[in-house]
């Protein structure tokens, strides 16, 4: 090897990483944004960019302060003991900077509030100016410690389903009885049927159960369709697999009409079935190509030693295709956690998180702080499923698709 | 094939197959039935379709509810931006997929790019909903822009764009989500592909002098056609029955109206409608069912 | 090839312990002590209905007129409030309950399927509803109010004429809430020495002033993912009410004028005019169609704010205080009847009767009758239609309301609320066509095409 030519393959590879890791960088960012935003504040989330949060806070106001109020009050604004400008009681009053304009056009001792300078006579320049100097005032009253900038409200209050004023966590503090109708203030609130700890419950009710009856029905049709003779077993192989096709929302409006008249709405047993069928036709096809893998001649040789297709079945398709089942498994609990139209029309007394997402946009909308925090306690669980069992995911994909 | 050793009676094939196929019957085939006949009633699945017509305008008879599906001007609408998602998003999602596969194969670091990349299949659409969210929200006032795309148009001095209510672009930007979604689910089948090529042939090329890109065009891309067709047939049915997307991000309306949207609409209001709908999703995907059916009996002959 | 998988789960775990944190950080009451609570609790309630009246109850209690109803009679009502909304209705309910010792029996539905399955078997005594829809659905099963004792004086006679059908007055309102009206904030009005418009052409040239001072009239918001629209629908309603009158709303409703009428056209000129317009609202077209409604309301009472007005139903004084909790009302926030218009929109419940028994009187006659008003107001459960009412708000707000109901000459329901789904998703649509740029009759084709096929039966 020539000593060029590792060092050429690096700079010939530049583009490559160069292009590789900007699209990593394109796919992680919205996602990175909504983490950020989940521990922002409320008001911070409506009025500035998650990104701000890697940039120092400004202090606004000052150069305003300076001009107008400092020569008076003081740099402190404690200079005027009866108009302390930095006391939070003063400022109760002046909320808004229209407020503290119709005092300042009030005359002080028979001569304008403000004359050296005197305010801009436009009022809306007026009101920039004032509602600057407010800010500045405000962060004088108190004393210069910032805002938080990273809480946990989002999630305490998604948890629990809180749709109230302020947020969960302050109002048990205070105990603002209105607000508190639906909350115990201790650990049983994470059960709140509106909040996202019950949906999380719910969830796994439904996910557990859906994920494994449809791999264990799928496996006994497989195991036919490969170890046994039938007639028409190609036929109905290749109908069984095509269903895959039928779009789930074909089958909506007939399913959900029979459920309505054998009252099974709103049942966690009427979508396991549901999803059942339709997780089905794709677990036939994979546990299918699977076990035709597997050496025929175990099953001959176990045959001839008197083990019937059942014992066989049980002793060893099964066993043996463990692989394809944790594969399909996870492939079929991640599609289960993340579906919304299913749930939301056949389990709407039980939200899962999805479902419970949406409800807990306030009727009126708004609450996107809490959404933050509700989407990423819904993603927890799918992502660790995810990274710790990628390799069969991506197996539960290829598997269908490429043969071999 | 089946070894012939294994003998066992008529039916015991059919007691392993009972469960899932009285399952099927009942979820899928049954109600796929039951679709058909009540796209031919009227709304409240109670009448013919032919007494939802009103007098003095086109009527099609039995069919009427079919003559919504098809010129309905919502329906047009939905129609025309589901050719689009195929046409646009489609193809595009197979090549990234395709781009990351190769350019994965050639870094150390191939794993933690293809996690990057495929990450967001583990995501919820209503997940994604909210995170396309704070990338796409537009403030139009004098307030700052919360949304990273328009505070980076603002920032270079541009006008902040609507991406989901303006017409021009919303459709675009529902699909830049769309891709962001399944571009891993591509990558992840294509990457499997091109790792079963030969070394071997791969290295012949270089040593007969072809370059990356011939090597691709020449050897690579020829020989996982096969499954490149399998991704985009799989991507194309994903695509008809796109609804997730839609119905999260701008509920269909602003001109983003699709197919399967429409018809989640009208299950509570039209059941005559909605299952028109329905049947014509199914008569569209027919297509490429059957070009998958035949794919696969070609494989099983090959067997 | 491990480290990412190190990575998440670095960042998992992490999210997981903030979880927990926040979990914890809820101040932990014992939770043993709320359990006998809750197990002794029944016998507790039961006994101050029997024996015990309180003092105050037996001041009040002269007041009610229990119709010959015996203690412990059985009434079973229907209605779709729940949570706090139904913790106010029972409040309201206790004065009744305590004088007449009637047992209550509630059902809270807002399915309209299992009213109808319940009217058809064993329909509740007294029913609660958002719409008069049952009053035409169950004419013959329900009873007429004047029988049982209401007090038809109470309620003006638009509100009679809402509940009658037949001749027969079958639904008397309950509850209200007003949507025909704009919320601004007094102070920043006196800045600019802006007065609140008494008629619509005073609103017409208020809103010119304001832009020719640099000021943006308006703020307008769409936003409100699947219902995204219904807001400019109320605005065009009382646009409509101001323009052309309640009748001609109720026409709408009920299909008798199509949803392309000249007067509709009219309507949507006047708002397109303003919501498509940067000057005269916050963005122009595209702030109205892409801001969500709660930031539309926030944005008049920022600082500085970025409009001077927004068109909102009553609940807006709540969110404004829910985000600017240092605001006050009066001052800071305050709203004004939609100028001129003849008739104002709102939502109500209605009271209709399906028995006449002695408790089913009692308590028809408790509600519409002086007291009842003056309990409903003191509860402060939105507003009561019952004339008495006024005055007896301790609530400002739910006082000022109050006027401008009584003041209305007219009551329309919200039209989006009780139009069929197809024609109200279409009315929305072409509401968003219309301030995006499309030809109005054009927009308004597409809409009354739904109102025909959807009002057809």
């Amino acid at each position: 090897m020539k000593p060029f030519s590792s060092l050429n393959r690096i700079f010939s590879n530049i583009p490559i990483h160069a292009a590789l890791i900007l699209l990593c960088l394109l796919w992680i960012v919205p996602t990175l944004g909504l983490f950020v935003t989940s521990f922002r504040p409320r008001e911070d989330v409506r009025t500035s960019g998650w990104w701000t949060v890697f940039q120092p806070r400004q202090v606004v106001g000052e150069t305003e302060y300076d001009t107008y109020c400092a020569s008076c009050h003081g740099a402190d604004g404690k200079e005027i003991s009866a108009a302390d400008l930095s006391s939070p009681e003063l400022l109760v009053d002046y909320p808004r900077s229209n407020r503290l304009l119709t005092a300042l056009r009030k005359d002080i001792d028979g001569k304008p509030h403000l004359s050296d300078p005197a305010l801009p006579s436009n009022p809306n320049k007026a009101l920039d100016t004032l509602s600057k100097i407010l800010d500045y005032m405000r962060s004088l009253s108190s004393g210069g410690t910032a805002k938080e900038r990273f809480t946990l409200r989002n999630y305490a209050d998604a948890l629990v389903g809180y749709k109230g004023t302020q947020d969960y966590l302050t109002d048990c503090q205070q105990g603002v009885a209105s607000a508190l109708a639906k909350f115990q203030c201790n650990s049983s609130d994470l059960l709140n049927p509106e909040g996202m700890g019950r949906a999380l419950l719910n969830t796994i009710m439904v996910a557990v159960p859906a994920t494994i009856l449809p791999i264990l029905l799928a496996a006994f049709a497989a195991y036919a369709f490969t170890w046994m003779d039938f007639k028409g077993r190609q036929l109905l192989f290749i109908i069984l697999v095509g269903l895959q096709i039928v779009p789930l929302q074909m089958t909506l409006v007939p399913i959900a009409r029979l459920y309505a008249q054998l009252g099974m709405q709103s049942t966690f047993y009427g979508i396991w079935l549901f999803h059942t069928a339709f997780g089905l036709p794709y677990a036939i096809f994979l546990m299918s190509n699977f076990l035709r893998g597997l050496p025929r001649e175990l099953f001959e040789s176990a045959y001839i030693d008197g083990a019937n297709h059942w014992i066989s079945f049980w002793n060893m398709a099964l066993p043996l295709a463990l692989p394809a089942i944790a594969a399909l498994g996870i492939f079929q609990f991640l599609w289960l956690w993340n579906d919304f139209l299913v749930a939301k029309i056949f389990l709407t007394t039980q939200p899962v998180l999805t479902v419970q997402i949406t409800n807990l946009i306030d009727p009126r909308g708004g609450n996107w702080h809490i959404l933050t925090g509700a989407a990423f306690l819904s993603f927890i669980i799918p992502m660790l499923v995810f990274f710790a069992f990628q390799r069969y995911f991506v197996r539960g994909l290829t598997a269908g698709a490429v043969k071999g | 094939m089946v070894p012939t050793i294994m003998k066992q009676g008529r039916i015991a094939p059919f007691l392993y197959l009972l469960p899932a196929m009285a399952v099927i019957t009942i979820f899928i085939v049954y109600p796929m039935i039951e679709t058909v006949r009540l796209s031919f009633t009227n709304r409240y699945g109670t009448g013919t379709a032919a007494s939802s017509c009103l007098p003095g305008n086109p009527c099609w008879g039995i069919f009427e509810n079919y003559r919504y599906a098809l010129t309905n001007p919502e329906m047009l609408t939905a129609l025309r931006n589901n050719a689009l998602w195929l046409l646009l998003m489609v193809p595009v999602t197979v090549a990234l997929g395709l781009v990351v596969a190769i350019l994965a194969d050639r870094v150390r670091y191939e794993s933690l790019a293809k996690a990057v990349i495929f990450m967001p299949m583990a995501i919820s659409f209503i997940g994604a909903g909210i995170i396309w969210r704070f990338m796409y929200n537009i403030e139009s006032g004098g307030g700052a822009q919360t949304g990273l795309l328009n505070a980076i148009l603002v920032g270079l001095g541009l006008q902040p764009v609507a991406w989901l209510s303006n017409p021009a672009v919303n459709n675009l930007a529902l699909m830049a989500v769309g891709t962001w979604l399944w571009a891993g689910f591509c990558m992840t089948i294509l990457s499997a592909a091109i790792k079963g090529l030969s070394v071997e042939i791969i290295e012949a090329a270089h040593v007969d002098g072809a370059n990356g890109w011939q090597t691709f065009r020449n050897i690579t891309v020829p020989m996982i056609w096969p499954t490149i067709l399998v991704v985009t047939t799989t991507m194309v049915i994903n695509i008809l029955k796109i609804f997730d997307i839609v119905f999260v991000m701008t509920g269909g309306n602003f001109g983003t109206e699709v197919i399967a949207n429409r018809m989640f609409k009208l299950i509570v209001t039209d059941l005559g409608r909605s299952t028109a709908i329905a049947v014509l999703l199914v008569v569209l995907t027919i297509p490429v069912m059957y070009y998958n059916m035949r794919r696969f009996r070609e494989e099983e002959a090959m067997r | 090839m491990k480290n990412k998988n190190k990575i998440w789960l670095i960042i998992s775990v992490l999210v997981i312990f903030a979880m927990t944190l926040a979990a914890c950080g809820a101040p932990a009451t014992p939770a043993p002590t709320q359990a006998p609570v809750t197990t002794e609790a029944p016998a507790e309630t039961q006994a101050p209905v029997a024996t015990e009246a309180p003092a105050e109850t037996q001041a009040l209690a002269p007041v009610i007129d229990c119709m010959g109803a015996a203690a412990g009679d059985q009434l079973n009502v229907m209605y779709q409030w729940s949570g706090a909304e139904e913790e106010k209705i029972n409040a309201i309910f206790k004065p009744f309950i305590d004088a007449c010792g009637v047992q209550i029996v509630a059902e809270s539905t807002r399915d309209a399927a299992v009213l109808d399955t319940k009217a058809k078997s064993t329909p509740p005594d007294v029913l609660f509803w958002p719409t008069t829809a049952p009053m035409t659905l169950y004419t013959a099963q329900l009873k007429d109010l004047g029988s049982l004792g209401a007090d038809a004086g109470s309620y003006a006679s638009f509100w009679q004429a809402l509940g009658t059908t037949g001749g027969q007055w079958l639904a008397a309102p309950v509850k209200a809430d007003i949507k025909s009206i704009i919320w601004y904030s007094p102070v920043q009005f006196e800045t600019f020495g802006y007065s609140v418009p008494a008629t619509f052409d005073e609103l017409d040239s208020l809103v010119d002033r304001m832009a020719a001072d640099g000021n943006i009239p308006w703020s307008m918001g769409f936003g409100s993912d699947a219902a995204t629209g219904w807001t400019g629908s109320d605005f065009i309603q009382d646009l409509l009410l101001t323009q052309q009158g309640p009748d001609y709303v109720m026409g709408l409703i009920d299909g008798s004028i199509p949803y392309d009428d000249a007067g509709v056209v009219e309507a949507y000129q006047t708002y397109v005019k303003w919501a498509a317009d940067p000057k005269y609202t916050v963005g122009g077209a595209e702030g109205t169609v892409n801001t969500p409604f709660l930031d539309a309301i926030y944005k008049v009472f920022s600082d500085p704010p970025e409009a001077m007005m927004v068109k909102q139903s009553g609940f807006a004084g709540g969110e404004i205080v829910k985000q600017y909790p240092s605001l006050q009302y009066g001052t800071d926030f305050d709203f004004f009847a939609f100028p001129g218009a003849k008739g104002m929109q709102g939502g109500a419940d209605y009271m209709m009767a399906f028995s006449d028994t002695p408790a089913v009187k009692a308590l028809v006659t408790y509600l519409t009758s002086a007291y009842g008003a003056q309990v409903w107001a003191e509860t402060g459960f939105d507003l009561s239609p019952n004339k008495n009412a006024v005055g007896k708000y301790t609530d400002a707000q739910l006082s000022k309301k109050a006027e401008a109901l009584a003041n209305a000459s007219g009551f329309t329901p919200d039209l989006g609320d009780t139009i069929p789904a197809p024609f109200g998703e279409a009315e929305w649509k072409a509401i968003i066509a219309a301030v995006q740029g499309e030809d109005i009759p054009k927009a308004l084709a597409a809409a009354a095409a739904a109102q025909a096929e959807a009002l057809k039966q």
